[in-house]
């Protein structure tokens, strides 16, 4: 089974983000890039399956600027076989990287598809949903947990009030979730073959995929903030100023 | 202009994120229609009817919705999706996995987890795990939309229920089979939706010492959280956890207990009104954003706590 | 406890512009190392040092390494797991000939990943240290037999390495050393208690590969009688598994000021007749191969003077963005105050900050010479690049590891009381940078070796090139269109004339008393230092000021280069001229008093 994972070039979860002072959007020059933790986590999951023997090929896919290459090669050194850059400048939003992945599955045929369930810079959490719905597969969201066997996935889900598990026939599209698993350093020999792996870069014109975004951010803003109250000395004191002050409990 | 909001239910009970839905749907304006999906929740419908501001209520009731899988219910909504501006949902763990595909099948963008509605086409929502807001416009012909709860009031009753229409099941998509549930049984409110919440952290060093905080927390009528890192700890299960993987909570009265503040759990409870917080590492910078804040020893303070409530 | 973020973009500055890492790629052997390979091999190695490393160093510092009931030194928590990740990642490898199973890559990056290993957990990163400069050693002198078995495990860290030399009476006079190697057959039995082993056993691998200074028993006596034996924890059987116990046996760990984790072992070997030993090299030549290893290792520990002080520096910071205390002169903002506003803070913080930076120029600078001395293609090159190398080896060591305890202390001291506490990691840092002016040469050490090999031998030649260029820098910058690099210039400029005066008087200084050139080491060598850093500064900040005017966008980072250099020109590079009248002038009263009048109070 080949599998297909797609991975997104975020600001780096450690970077304390900025908003730009014309508010059109945050500060990313001179800011460290990495991949998307929840891609990352799917990535760790296709080599894993891989490792296990249920998968015989990773293909891994980004939909971004030439930068992502980079994110690319992250994802070749941990594991993945080969990867395609649909390489645009435009800002990406869900459906246009869905349609370009809907044209890449086309072109792969893979039997999975696992992405992270959201991107922590637009916070969408649409894409693999998405993606199953153009492709007209099953879906596997928030997953927690996957197990392949007779030709379909058990998938066990976080949800609300706490763990689903599915029977996803394949193919299928996962969305990893934080818990899935725990992501592997690339090794050093493997960081150095990625180099030597086959990245191939398509524009979206030759997929027939428009990625003109449909939803224009107007304005980006910093939320209000809040400042530090006080201390109070005991527990006693905190009571009486819950009871009196701020009038939160009888 | 006209709305279809996707009712929140659980156990025979329509949940109360789905009021904060309808006060985002009223702000959009127009028609709004709230449609219940599941099997036996003629409750649930009765129960939204009475909705102030709802103007008809759809039921599918089938055994087929007996568990919210994504692909019928999205093959569902986008059956009736038809004659609607405005397809809405509380930003819950169904909606989230349903309404992008509904979306997607409709061609049309979606918009997550929105914290406010300036106009039709136009939202407020969060980037960067909060640490930014986004004012975006669509320019889709149907608005697919999630509705973070705790940025909206509850809507109450109205004065006269409105009227209830079955719709049809539709054809299972087959893509998927729901195979079994472990949800956490609690007596005690919903994390989302309580008044209060009681929240534990790493500081609490083990599961069983969770008592302490249930104990205050039955005391209070309130919820009980916990950090991440209490939640990949194991002390507690997965949906206990509050922050921007976990839930987005902004209760009246948020009490954290041994939790230090990790940017990512602020993103999840920094809207509450009031904020408590007791640690014993002074520099924790959770206190950063606490109104009251406590630097004493937990296993010392809740005992204490526990006596003076 | 502050987490530790490695600095990617300051150490991708100093390797492109100071120490040119596109021409060190450049250099035959090298093809891998291109600019985008660095990157994602500094992203991963940095993911490392900052997740798996940095929080094992607390850890480490507070459990420390014990010696359990068999007489094996276990090390902390967690520290086996770290060192597979170094092992399984091939983290270990990647300077060695790919021959070998290494991965062929510059020293130069590899002296980038060992500053991140080295500020996440020093004690830690000592054992990689080590292994690395074990495996030079062998790969220079060892047979083909001993390679053959022992370097593929020692490159891969499989198996560890360690430096036998100290004995109880042989410290850094080595002509003093007993332990004793008798031909056996094929092999030596090598007998003798060694002291001081750093990694002298652990239980991080299966096996520990001693590198042992030993006498042959018609040995000459002094330096010339010292021969360097292989001796392995466990025996090695013709398939490569692991065979018998070697009597190497652990008889304590000692308790230490700072770097608890790191497993400081007296060895005792031979205990029942003689530890099985191979000989390396030609016999009576130890002394000679083992400095090669110790080269490696003073440039290493020098690096640790860095690292230490990066992470002091970080947590120093940090502290001081946070804690809010007292209301800061001139203040005009609102609340809150925190410390990083009050004047004294800062200037503590710049000090630190400069002369990080300086430290870090000084030691890419010589770690892309070293590669050039190895790897240049045209041997004019590759001597000039050696000699470069043997001269800023001993003042890196030197300066490097002095500056990293006195930057430990700094973040101490900005954290006030609090740093005085152990909990917030600030005392850890300076416990632990003690070590590094004393182990591998202690700073008297190094500043003879700079005065007799470096300067005297050479009669100052390679001296006075350096001051040459470095002079040449500050007159180029004097007469340049930056306010602050023109200070800095000109201060360069004049701490040259003053350095060249102390190297001048040091050639004829011993002639009268051979005692004085000794007595003025250090104070020579702490001079050096403060010019090649300021050198190194001075550079850096020509960079950024040229990148700026090129319309480089990132200018908070660019633009804070001449000013660090001109604060370097204005409050470190003044004591040149002081440091010049102690030397010259005051190296004689070193010695003034005699025996009866040290002792008369």
């Amino acid at each position: 089974m080949k599998i297909l994972c797609a991975v997104k070039r975020v600001v780096d979860y450690n970077v304390k983000i900025r908003v730009k002072t014309d508010q059109t959007g945050v500060e990313t020059a001179n800011v460290k890039f990495s991949m998307n933790p929840f891609d990352e986590i799917a990535v760790e999951e296709a080599v894993r399956l891989k490792e296990s023997g249920a998968a015989t090929e990773i293909v891994v896919v980004a939909v971004g600027p030439t930068a992502a290459q980079e994110t690319l090669r992250t994802a070749l050194a941990m594991g993945a076989d080969r990867a395609i850059l649909v390489q645009t400048d435009l800002e990406t939003q869900p459906l246009g990287v869905a349609k370009a992945l809907k044209a890449i599955v086309a072109k792969e045929a893979p039997g999975l598809v696992i992405v992270g369930k959201q991107a922590i810079d637009d916070d969408c959490n649409q894409t693999g949903q998405m993606l199953a719905a153009l492709l007209g597969w099953g879906q596997g969201a928030f997953a927690s947990k996957i197990a392949a066997a007779n030709g379909e996935l058990t998938v066990t889900r976080e949800v609300d009030g706490g763990m689903e598990t599915i029977a996803l026939p394949l193919p299928a599209v996962v969305t990893a979730d934080l818990r899935l698993n725990e992501p592997r350093y690339a090794t050093l020999p493997n960081i150095m073959k990625a180099k030597k792996k086959p990245l191939e870069i398509v524009a979206p014109d030759a997929l027939g995929v428009d990625l003109t975004p449909r939803l224009t951010v107007l304005k980006v803003e910093e939320p209000p903030t809040r400042s530090a109250g006080v201390k109070v000395p005991d527990v006693a004191t905190l009571v009486a100023k819950l009871k009196n002050e701020a009038k939160v409990i009888p | 202009m006209s709305v279809l909001l996707l009712a929140e239910h659980e156990q025979g009970q329509l949940k109360a994120a789905t009021r904060n839905a309808v006060t985002a749907a009223k702000a959009i304006g127009g028609d709004l229609h709230v449609l219940v999906v599941g099997s036996g929740v003629a409750a649930v419908a009765d129960a939204a009817s009475k909705i102030d501001g709802v103007a008809k209520v759809l039921v599918a009731d089938s055994a087929l919705y007996a568990h919210p899988l994504a692909e019928p219910l999205s093959a569902l909504i986008v059956s009736l999706a038809g004659g609607y501006s405005h397809i809405l949902a509380p930003a819950t763990s169904t909606a989230k996995n349903a309404l992008p595909r509904v979306a997607a099948l409709l061609d049309v963008a979606m918009l997550s987890e929105i914290t406010g509605v300036v106009s039709p086409h136009r939202f407020v929502r969060p980037i960067y795990a909060g640490n930014a807001l986004a004012t975006v416009e669509s320019a889709d012909s149907v608005q697919v939309v999630t509705v973070r709860p705790t940025a909206f009031d509850a809507a109450g009753d109205g004065a006269a229920a409105a009227p209830v229409e079955a719709v049809a099941a539709v054809a299972d998509p087959a893509l998927s089979r729901f195979v079994s549930a472990d949800l956490s049984k609690s007596e005690r409110p919903e994390l989302t939706a309580a008044r209060i919440v009681v929240a534990g952290g790493r500081g609490m060093q083990s599961g069983e010492n969770f008592h302490l905080l249930e104990a205050i927390a039955d005391t209070l009528g309130a919820a009980v959280g916990a950090s991440r890192a209490a939640v990949d700890a194991g002390f507690v299960p997965n949906d206990y956890q509050v922050g921007q993987t976990g839930k987005i909570v902004a209760p009246d009265l948020y009490i954290a207990v041994g939790i230090s503040g990790a940017i990512q759990h602020l993103a999840g409870m920094k809207d509450s009104k009031i904020i408590v917080a007791i640690n014993k590492d002074e520099e924790a910078p959770i206190f950063q954003v606490a109104d009251y804040g406590l630097v004493a020893d937990l296993f010392k303070a809740l005992p204490e706590l526990s006596a003076e409530l | 406890m502050t987490a530790y973020v490695p600095p990617l973009k300051e150490i991708r500055f100093v390797l492109d512009h100071l120490a040119g890492m596109a021409d060190v790629a450049a250099l035959p052997g090298f093809e891998d190392a291109s600019a985008d390979m660095v990157d994602s091999i500094l992203g991963e190695a940095a993911k490392i040092a900052e997740n798996t490393l940095a929080p094992l160093n607390e850890i480490g510092d507070r459990q420390g390494a014990k010696l359990d009931a068999a007489g094996v030194a276990r090390t902390a928590d967690g520290w086996g797991a770290a060192w597979q990740t170094l092992v399984e990642g091939g983290w270990n490898s990647l300077p060695f000939d790919p021959e070998q199973g290494g991965m062929g890559l510059p020293n130069l990056l590899n002296t980038a990943v060992q500053e991140m290993w080295q500020s996440a957990n020093m004690a830690f990163a000592l054992c990689p240290m080590l292994t690395q400069g074990a495996v030079n050693a062998m790969q220079l002198y060892a047979d083909d037999a001993l390679k053959a078995i022992y370097l593929p495990k020692m490159i891969s860290g499989e198996w560890t390495g360690t430096m036998n030399i100290t004995e109880p009476q042989a410290g850094s006079d080595l002509a003093a050393t007993r332990s004793r190697a008798v031909p056996n057959g094929d092999h030596y039995l090598v007998s003798g208690q060694k002291i001081f082993i750093t990694y002298g056993d652990h239980d991080l691998t299966e096996n520990i590969v001693h590198l042992v200074l030993a006498r042959l028993p018609d040995a000459p006596a002094g330096v010339k009688g010292i021969s360097l034996f292989v001796v392995p924890k466990f025996l090695v059987n013709a398939d490569g598994s692991i065979g018998a116990r070697n009597q190497v046996n652990c008889v304590s760990l000692e308790h230490k000021l700072g770097i608890h984790g790191s497993p400081t072992a007296v060895l005792s070997f031979g205990d029942e007749g003689g530890a099985v030993g191979w000989l390396v090299g030609q016999p009576n030549r130890g002394l000679e191969y083992m400095f090669t290893m110790m080269n490696h290792a003073r440039l290493n520990v020098a690096m640790q003077g860095l690292a230490i002080a990066e992470r002091a520096y970080q947590q120093a910071l940090s502290y001081a963005r946070d804690r809010v205390q007292g209301k800061p002169l001139g203040w005009t903002g609102n609340a809150p105050f925190a410390i990083v506003h009050h004047p004294d803070v800062r200037r503590l913080l710049m000090g630190m900050k400069a002369r990080i930076e300086a430290m870090r120029g000084i030691l890419y600078t010589a770690a892309a010479a070293v590669d050039v001395a190895h790897n240049h293609a045209d041997e004019a090159e590759r001597k000039r690049a050696g000699l470069l190398v043997d001269l800023l080896t001993p003042i890196a060591k030197g300066w490097c590891t002095e500056t990293g305890q006195l930057l430990a202390s700094d973040g101490v001291q900005v954290h006030g009381g609090m740093g005085f506490i152990e909990e917030t990691g600030a005392a850890q840092h300076y416990r632990d940078a003690r070590i590094t002016t004393i182990y591998e040469g202690t700073t008297a050490i190094q500043a003879n070796d700079l005065v007799n090999r470096k300067i005297l031998r050479d009669g100052g030649a390679g001296a006075r090139a350096l001051l040459a260029d470095i002079a040449a820098l500050g007159r180029e910058l004097a007469d340049g269109a930056d306010d602050s690099l023109r200070v800095t210039g000109l201060a360069l400029l004049d701490s040259t004339v003053h350095a060249g005066d102390a190297v001048e008087w040091l050639l004829t200084a011993g002639a009268d008393d051979v005692r004085v050139p000794a007595a003025a080491s250090v104070t020579l060598l702490e001079l050096l230092g403060l010019v090649v850093g300021g050198w190194q500064l001075a550079r850096a900040g020509r960079v950024a000021v040229a990148k700026l005017a090129e319309g480089d966008p990132d200018t908070a980072f660019l633009s804070a280069k001449p000013l660090t250099a001109r604060f370097f020109a204005d409050h470190f590079l003044p004591r040149v001229a002081a440091l010049r009248t102690t030397v010259v002038a005051g190296s004689g009263s070193v010695m003034a008093l005699s025996d009866e009048q040290l002792f008369a109070a």
